[in-house]
């Protein structure tokens, strides 16, 4: 049997659609590799959310398949065989199957080398949200099969192509969103933040329906009679079945979901202490010099933090955890960039200087002005303040003048301002400015 | 009024089918292309004649299981093939090469040969033996690393026949083997098909009436269905002496008995 696959997946259109899976797919992560770079479950959401176009390609390579079988009119010879039809489909069944896997393992593959320096927190759902792709691939290619011997004509694969790509598009979109991510590998696969994830109840939810759809598709292949074929109806509908009774409802639905494990916080060994989340350990290395040197500016402000975290909140959580760390911490800003790495390593220091490291996360009015948290920020480095990316000029402009404004004064009388900034940030004060200090 | 048109009259005593057909009827579509043929056949190298749309091509697809017959008795190698009981073991004994053979034309000569035999259910380890052995015999041997499409019409109809026999059937059923065969590929296909009429029962389809006359043990002649005459080629021969048209004797023979049976059906 074995010896058999490999003829099949040697002579049939095995390699033609590795290499167009793993093209295309390597074309549009690279064509974007900021949507995937912080982590490797951003990479297996943003490859399901690829299938938009993968699942067309799968299916079409199917049908394709498909047509070979009858534009070969090998159905007479093989029916005087002793193989059963079920057996006898298995190794074109089992080549298309193995191209499309082959095809979209290569694709993570490829991707891998990118992130691999950086990505460390591999998590199992990671792993079941790759699996539902891949069953998702092996599901379309059989369905297209399926479809392609009962319709073989040239227009199949380009219709059914077509016609996947319109119910990826489309439906999951007139349903309500637990029953579209049900029906849809790539639905709800958008990524908001880094600590982003997919239940388990989901990725199982979707495995069965997907399961369903795949083995419905192998008895409509193998069957030899109408009848027959209606059979196939029914794993269809039992795994839609079994998949709404598995998968998440209403309200426990949720979407984005937020991987607790991946927001917690991995420390570096000495003091100072500095942390990050555990998504973004491979980022420490990076993180660590830039955190102590803020640090060590912000010693000279009284009651000045003395350890440095990354913000771990997410504002899509339903309840969303507040911030629980006092002004002893300053929040260390991490952006990951196109490679994997720190964006914008050079604004690190300043944004943890702002306000003084005061963030006034846990305060309804969010604390200071950018202009004004800048220019005391700027202070305390010496340096003049630096524009965010594509930020308006204006902003940057003010927080100069404000910098300006600052260094004119003594040096006590400017610490005591910036210091009373930082414990009106602390104490969430509703107006938070650089002016005077009145006595007490 | 012709001899020989039942099977029983030209039974060798004590014969064991290899194929016994009954009032044997089967369709072709709508249409009843084998209607109430009695047949059997034994070990020998069985020469099928008829003229276009006699329900020859119909009778080797009922007789390869392809087609399930739509009334009468079908019986292949002891077994019942009505289509009501399990074909697999028969299946495994039966080799056929369609009118219209169909191939993989990506594969190779000998991959394709290697499928069809693992399709058979031929013990994995008797395989690639069994292939090199069919490729040789129909002389293909220089060809077996190249791919189908890229053979002549010739050598993929030899191919055809080594598929055929690469499970070294116990019925072999041949519906035009020697179309597209040169004079000289004819020759070795007469001598390899006499040579598997040793041991197997071989039944080929042809126009052919001189192939059939040389190469054959066995005529068996059907019209509309039905059987017209079955018996040596030299009973064959002998109908021709009675007149009909032909080149040949043994196409005078064939002429003169079609004449004859379409003769009996207008009366």
């Amino acid at each position: 049997m074995s010896r058999i696959l490999r003829i099949e997946l040697r002579r049939s259109f095995g390699i033609a659609t590795i290499v167009m899976v793993v093209v295309v797919g390597a074309i549009m992560l690279y064509a974007a590799p900021q949507r995937w770079s912080s982590s490797w479950m951003e990479l297996m959401m943003v490859q399901r959310e690829y299938l938009v176009l993968l699942w067309p390609l799968a299916i079409s390579a199917g049908a394709y398949q498909a047509r070979r079988e009858h534009r070969s009119k090998v159905d007479e010879l093989f029916a005087s065989t002793a193989r059963p039809r079920f057996q006898r489909v298995v190794p074109t069944l089992g080549a298309v199957g193995i191209s499309v896997v082959a095809g979209y393992l290569l694709m993570i593959a490829v991707a891998a080398p990118w992130i691999w320096d950086t990505a460390r927190y591999l998590p199992a759902a990671a792993f079941a949200v790759a699996a539902v792709g891949v069953l998702s691939v092996i599901a379309a290619a059989w369905l297209g099969m399926a479809v392609g011997r009962l319709l073989p004509s040239p227009v199949t694969a380009p219709l059914l192509g077509v016609g996947a790509l319109a119910y990826l598009a489309f439906l999951p979109f007139a349903l309500e969103e637990w029953l579209g991510a049900l029906i849809s590998p790539m639905a709800d696969m958008g990524s908001f933040h880094d600590f982003q994830t997919i239940s388990g109840r989901v990725s199982a939810g979707q495995a069965v329906f997907l399961a369903g759809l795949a083995v419905a598709a192998v008895v409509l292949l193998a069957a030899g009679s109408p009848r027959a074929r209606l059979t196939a109806l029914l794993p269809a509908l039992l795994g839609l079945g079994l998949g709404v009774v598995v998968m998440p409802h209403g309200d426990d639905y949720v979407y984005p979901a937020t991987d607790r494990v991946a927001q917690e916080l991995v420390c570096a060994p000495d003091l100072p202490r500095v942390c990050v989340s555990r998504v973004h350990e491979g980022l420490l290395p990076e993180v660590v010099p830039k955190a102590r040197q803020a640090l060590a500016l912000l010693a000279k402000v009284p009651g000045a933090p003395t350890a440095a975290e990354e913000k771990t909140v997410t504002y899509f959580e339903k309840d969303a955890p507040r911030p629980t760390h006092g002004p002893e911490i300053v929040t260390i800003p991490i952006t990951v960039d196109r490679e994997g790495h720190l964006a914008w390593p050079g604004l690190v220091v300043p944004r943890m200087l702002d306000a003084a490291g005061a963030d006034g996360l846990g305060c309804e009015h969010g604390g200071a002005p950018d202009e004004v948290a800048r220019a005391a920020g700027s202070w305390l480095s010496g340096v003049e303040p630096v524009a965010e990316p594509e930020e308006s000029p204006e902003t940057n402009q003010e927080a100069i003048a404000l910098w300006n404004d600052l260094r004119k004064l003594p040096e006590r009388e400017a610490l005591a301002r910036v210091t009373a900034l930082r414990e009106a940030v602390v104490t969430c004060k509703q107006t938070i400015t650089l002016g005077p200090v009145k006595a007490p | 009024m012709m001899r020989a048109v039942s099977a029983a009259e030209t039974a060798p005593t004590g014969y064991a089918w290899a194929v016994h057909a009954e009032e044997l009827r089967v369709r072709a579509g709508r249409h009843l292309a084998v209607d109430g043929l009695d047949l059997a056949l034994g070990t020998g190298v069985h020469g099928l004649l008829g003229p276009n749309g006699a329900g020859k091509t119909t009778l080797m697809r009922a007789l390869a299981t392809v087609v399930k017959p739509a009334g009468g008795r079908l019986t292949l190698l002891g077994q019942a093939a009505d289509g009501h009981t399990d074909l697999r073991r028969v299946r495994r004994g039966i080799g056929y090469l369609p009118q219209q053979f169909g191939f993989y034309p990506r594969f190779t000569v000998r991959e394709f040969i290697e499928y069809m035999a693992w399709l058979k259910e031929m013990p994995k380890a008797a395989i690639p033996g069994a292939v090199q052995r069919a490729i040789d015999r129909v002389g293909l041997s220089g060809k077996a690393n190249a791919r189908m499409k890229t053979l002549s019409g010739g050598m993929q109809r030899r191919a055809g026949i080594a598929q055929a026999i690469v499970n070294d059937p116990e019925v072999l059923l041949l519906d035009e083997p020697t179309v597209g065969l040169d004079p000289e590929q004819r020759l070795d296909f007469r001598e390899l098909i006499r040579d598997l009429g040793v041991n197997s029962c071989v039944l080929v389809s042809t126009h052919l009436v001189e192939d059939v006359a040389v190469a054959c043990s066995d005529v068996v002649l059907i019209n509309e269905g039905r059987l017209v005459f079955q018996g040596t080629p030299d009973e064959l021969v002998a109908y021709g002496d009675h007149g009909g048209a032909g080149d040949s004797p043994a196409e005078r023979g064939y002429s003169s008995l079609l004449r004859r049976h379409r003769g009996e059906v207008a009366r």
